[in-house]
């Protein structure tokens, strides 16, 4: 599949003049066509043909993220996603307040294109996943005004953050709830922890992220990543349809799983927070 | 909300919530609009947005900084509190 880029435009704040320029430099880098988010919102009809042939690789400036809203709002396919402000976040030097690109802007811009390009040319390994699992059969349900939220009643433990883990042989996959997903709506993009990477339970494993929300998931066990679901790279909305079969995300080597245990919940349990949880809304 | 829990610890007894920047918030409210859990209010006067119920913030959850453009909220460190929580466990089973 092709490929075009749509960034922030750049005339906001200085992570947005980054945004642009990784733009630019990408674009001649893997040789693609831009995207004017401005054109495109005010006249969608010029970029249909490219839309619909094109995977999208989407540059963000800050967290307004309107180069992915744009995107998901047009149901656009969504392969790579860069977002300026974690990576000048990450690099620990803030940018100089003004719009025009000073050499630090520069650099970072360069080092997130290399990245980026590097990524897109060798795309992370997805292994094999490990574990064969049954979907599961019986669920609780939970229903709240025209919502019904399903609960798988055995096998899966959940943490307070709307998480799954189901353990076979030492490996916990992990994905996020029923309730999570509806709450989120379609969800475009899954931004997935790097395979081989230590955590521990209630550290970050990547996020999922819809037009609503970025849902930063919460690992409900410690361990190592050893896999991530290639077919929810693919197609997100797998998450949607299927959360607890296969829409799951990460696998999980689990270090003590007795021990994080004793900090999750099963699923009558986790039932009565999501209950609580949608009463509040 | 007294009977509120997290990880089995009184929702009060953690202190897990944003912080407003003021010199960086812009009053563009998509905090507030986001958060399903009425963490902020709207005020009247120079602060127009407070978070006026903290206890009210899902524990470890950061969306709403995630839809800050000016990037003026931020949350406490996530293993302190883990920890923290661990401890208030580990003294409640101790009685």
């Amino acid at each position: 599949m092709k490929r075009a880029i749509l960034s922030c435009n750049g005339l906001d704040k200085p992570e947005g003049s980054v945004a642009r320029e990784v733009a630019i430099r990408t674009a001649e880098a893997i040789e693609s066509e831009i995207i004017c988010p401005v054109l495109l919102n005010r006249a969608p009809a010029r970029y249909k043909k490219i839309l619909s042939g094109s995977s999208l690789i989407v540059v963000d400036g800050c967290s307004t993220r309107c180069a992915t809203k744009l995107a998901t709002g047009l149901g656009a396919k969504v392969e790579r996603k860069v977002m300026v402000s974690d990576s000048v976040k990450a690099s620990g030097k803030p940018l100089e307040s003004t719009l025009r690109l000073q050499p630090d802007g520069l650099t970072l811009a360069q080092s997130i294109v290399d990245e980026l390009v590097h990524n897109l040319n060798a795309p992370a390994a997805a292994p094999e996943p490990v574990a064969e699992f049954e979907a599961p059969t019986e669920y609780l349900f939970v229903t709240h005004d025209k919502f019904e939220f399903r609960i798988p009643v055995v096998d899966y433990a959940f943490n307070e953050n709307d998480v799954w883990a189901r353990v076979l042989d030492g490996v916990a996959r992990v994905g996020i709830s029923d309730y999570m997903q509806q709450k989120l709506t379609d969800i475009s993009y899954f931004d997935p922890p790097k395979v081989e990477t230590a955590v521990d339970q209630f550290g970050e494993l990547g996020s999922v992220e819809s037009a609503k929300a970025v849902f930063e998931i919460v690992s409900p066990v410690s361990g190592t990543v050893v896999g991530v679901n290639p077919a929810v790279i693919e197609n997100p909305g797998l998450i949607n349809e299927d959360p607890y079969g296969s829409g799951w995300l990460v696998e999980i080597k689990v270090t003590d799983f007795a021990q994080d245990q004793a900090l999750l919940l099963d699923g009558a349990a986790y039932a009565d927070v999501v209950k609580r949880k949608a009463a509040e809304e | 909300m007294a009977e509120t829990t997290f990880m089995g610890v009184p929702r009060e007894k953690i202190p897990w919530f944003p912080t407003i920047d003021y010199d960086k918030c812009t009053f563009c409210m998509e905090c507030d609009v986001f958060c399903p859990h009425h963490v902020f209010e709207r005020r009247e006067g120079d602060r127009k947005l407070v978070v006026a119920n903290p206890n009210n913030c899902v524990v470890f959850c950061r969306a709403c900084a995630k839809t800050c453009g000016p990037d003026a909220l931020s949350f406490p460190n996530k293993p302190e509190i883990i920890a923290l929580i661990k401890q208030i466990r580990e003294k409640e089973s101790a009685k």
